[in-house]
């Protein structure tokens, strides 16, 4: 038994109770808030590795048929959660930071939100129970409404209300496919489940079988917000607070990949389940980039490529071998990192212009010339331009792909990262690089500290991991044998 | 002169994609860009097919090719197809969901 393991949840879930309970004494809620986020990434490294039985109810073994039960919800702590854990806690540590500094009077329910979103996706990774993982599913959406709805920018209300409406289709949908596999082995523990499947106790060829795969399927789209959910997820992304985006893409990489390693534990046999994945993983990748490269609003324009870079994430898991699935859990990594450090720089941006479309904008190299160099690394990056992070794990896709005897997906792979690059460039060269146009004021503008702060923090571990990849793949790649 | 003229009337079609505003070059040049990655890739994922048959995959990007350029320019329609229209968005997701479980249900034993 660990008993830090339960408290990376508890402690957040607590914070945002008091914090919104004591809203009203703004210092108050300052400190706690302040010193919450920064024991949020400490707790998940100085945890020990271990499971945690809740209610202290440990495994039962049947005499009779010699198969071990899990009575009670169990959180199951690893390398490959440790990671991830910390790297949201960081996240959330710096978005938190950047708001407390932001605004003088603090809104509690806003920090609620924050703080529970961020234990959802904690939970999310932790649990090995799947109904445990639905419910914090449906308090992560709930949160993540929130966070848009909270928002001053315009019509970020109708936004969050469209992603609630489609939400109120995905969730029911994927909790009638946890139903049939309930109903089919009688249990919601993961580890019971991949029990009964991987021991013919569970016929994988009944309707019943592939049609709950089909509705969590779906459930995990929407989480994931891969076709057909890339619009309102990238909407989404492009009404919420820059700060709140950063943490927001944080929150749906985290649920993509927590939702498809349980769904790769129980039907990887299928081999139906790896192809749904890479195609829609492909479809991610075309539309995401396509539609990036059409937007004249660069929060929209980061949305799509935040969508079309989940796609290479699936594209990891879904060829389905121990290398590609590291590569695309590495990837996840990566992403939740640039694409924050992309939100934040972009955010910055509007903080110092109050403009979003890319045709009103130019000539800010020299007015805002520590932001242009650090969005010009985390564009790198994203594009996947050696030696940053993104050029490792979009390298080993590539890699994995040709391995798996599938070079069009390498030749696809490598243009969706050429297309990313243009798109950047694209955008970099309107907001920088062209003239400045004469209606546009940022003469006493300045960006503020904190965000530089959280860049700078954020652009270090690109480069580090870019760097040193080993640092995480060899423990992913551990974990991801362990599955396997 | 055919297809010369079909592409500079996709230029001319991109004005209506950027309304209101001005168009700018890199605005112009961003969408062929992704005119010509969405062909590619789309016709680059029917080689796909190759795995289950070469014939098959021979001629479905034959067909994906020509569809796709005789139709250019395509992205002012996919732009169209994905706006941040809701009924737009639960029509896709209920096609797509109707998809998956009838492909599972009849076809999922066959993959």
């Amino acid at each position: 038994m660990n008993e830090l393991i339960p408290l990376m949840v508890i402690i957040p879930i607590i914070a945002a109770l008091l914090i919104s309970a004591f809203s009203k004494f703004n210092t108050i809620s300052k400190i706690l808030a302040f010193v919450v986020a920064i024991c949020l990434p400490v707790i998940a490294i100085a945890s020990n590795y271990g499971l945690h039985y809740f209610g202290g109810y440990e495994p039962i073994l049947d005499n009779v048929t010699g198969i071990t039960y899990h009575p009670a919800i169990v959180y199951s702590f690893t390398f490959l959660q440790q990671i991830f854990i910390a790297a949201t806690g960081l996240l959330a540590f710096l978005v938190i930071f950047i708001y407390l500094a932001k605004y003088r009077k603090v809104s509690g329910p806003y920090l609620f939100l924050l703080f529970m979103g961020t234990a959802s996706v904690t939970a999310m990774l932790l649990t090995d129970d799947i109904f445990h993982l639905f419910v914090f599913f449906e308090i992560l959406a709930l949160a993540q409404v929130g966070i848009v709805a909270a928002s001053s920018i315009d019509y970020s209300y109708e936004m969050a209300l469209k992603y609630m409406i489609l939400g109120s289709i995905g969730s029911p949908i994927m909790l009638l496919g946890i139903g049939f596999l309930l109903a089919l082995t009688g249990s919601v523990n993961i580890t019971d489940i991949v029990y009964a499947v991987h021991n013919g106790l569970v016929d994988s060829k009944s309707p019943v079988f592939l049609i709950s795969l089909g509705l969590i399927f779906f459930g995990w789209l929407y989480a994931s917000g891969l076709p057909p959910f890339h619009t309102i997820k990238s909407g989404i992304y492009s009404k919420a607070e820059p700060h709140g985006a950063a943490l927001l893409q944080s929150f749906t990489v985290i649920s993509m990949i927590s939702i498809v390693l349980i769904m790769f534990r129980i039907y990887s046999s299928l081999q139906i389940f790896e192809v749904l994945i890479v195609f829609f993983s492909i479809l991610a990748m075309i539309l995401g980039v396509s539609l990036a490269l059409t937007q004249t609003d660069f929060r929209r324009m980061i949305g799509f490529l935040a969508v079309g870079e989940l796609g290479f994430i699936g594209l990891g898991i879904g060829l389905g071998t121990q290398f590609s699935i590291t590569a695309g859990l590495f990837q996840a990594l990566n992403e939740i990192i640039i694409t924050a450090l992309l939100f934040i720089g972009f955010g910055a941006i509007v903080n110092a212009t109050n403009e979003v479309d890319t045709r009103k904008l130019g000539g800010l190299l020299f007015y805002h010339p520590k932001v242009a160099l650090m969005l010009l690394i985390g564009g790198l990056a994203m594009a996947g331009v050696p030696p940053l992070s993104g050029f490792q794990s979009k390298l080993m896709l590539v890699q994995a792909s040709l391995n798996c005897g599938y070079p069009e997906i390498s030749i696809l792979a490598i243009m969706v990262s050429i297309a990313t690059f243009v798109v950047f460039v694209k955008t970099y060269y309107s907001i920088f690089l062209k003239p400045k146009p004469k209606d546009l004021d940022v003469e006493n503008k300045q960006v503020p500290k904190t965000m530089i702060f959280a860049m700078a923090i954020l652009l270090i571990i690109v480069v580090l991991f870019g760097v040193y990849p080993d640092v995480v793949t060899n423990g992913i790649s551990n974990f991801v044998g362990g599955i396997l | 002169m055919k297809l010369y003229d079909q592409i500079f009337n996709v230029v001319k079609q991109f004005k209506k994609l950027f309304s209101p505003g001005p168009v700018t070059n890199a605005d112009v040049s961003g969408s062929i860009t992704a005119e010509i990655f969405i062909i590619v890739s789309l016709v680059l994922s029917t080689i796909l097919l190759r795995h289950v048959n070469v014939l098959l995959a021979a001629l479905v990007a034959l067909i994906v090719a020509i569809v796709l350029i005789s139709n250019i320019p395509l992205i002012p329609k996919f732009k169209l197809e994905q706006e941040d229209s809701l009924e737009k968005m639960i029509f896709y997701a209920i096609v797509t969901l109707s998809i998956i479980i009838v492909f599972l249900y009849w076809g999922g034993n066959l993959v």
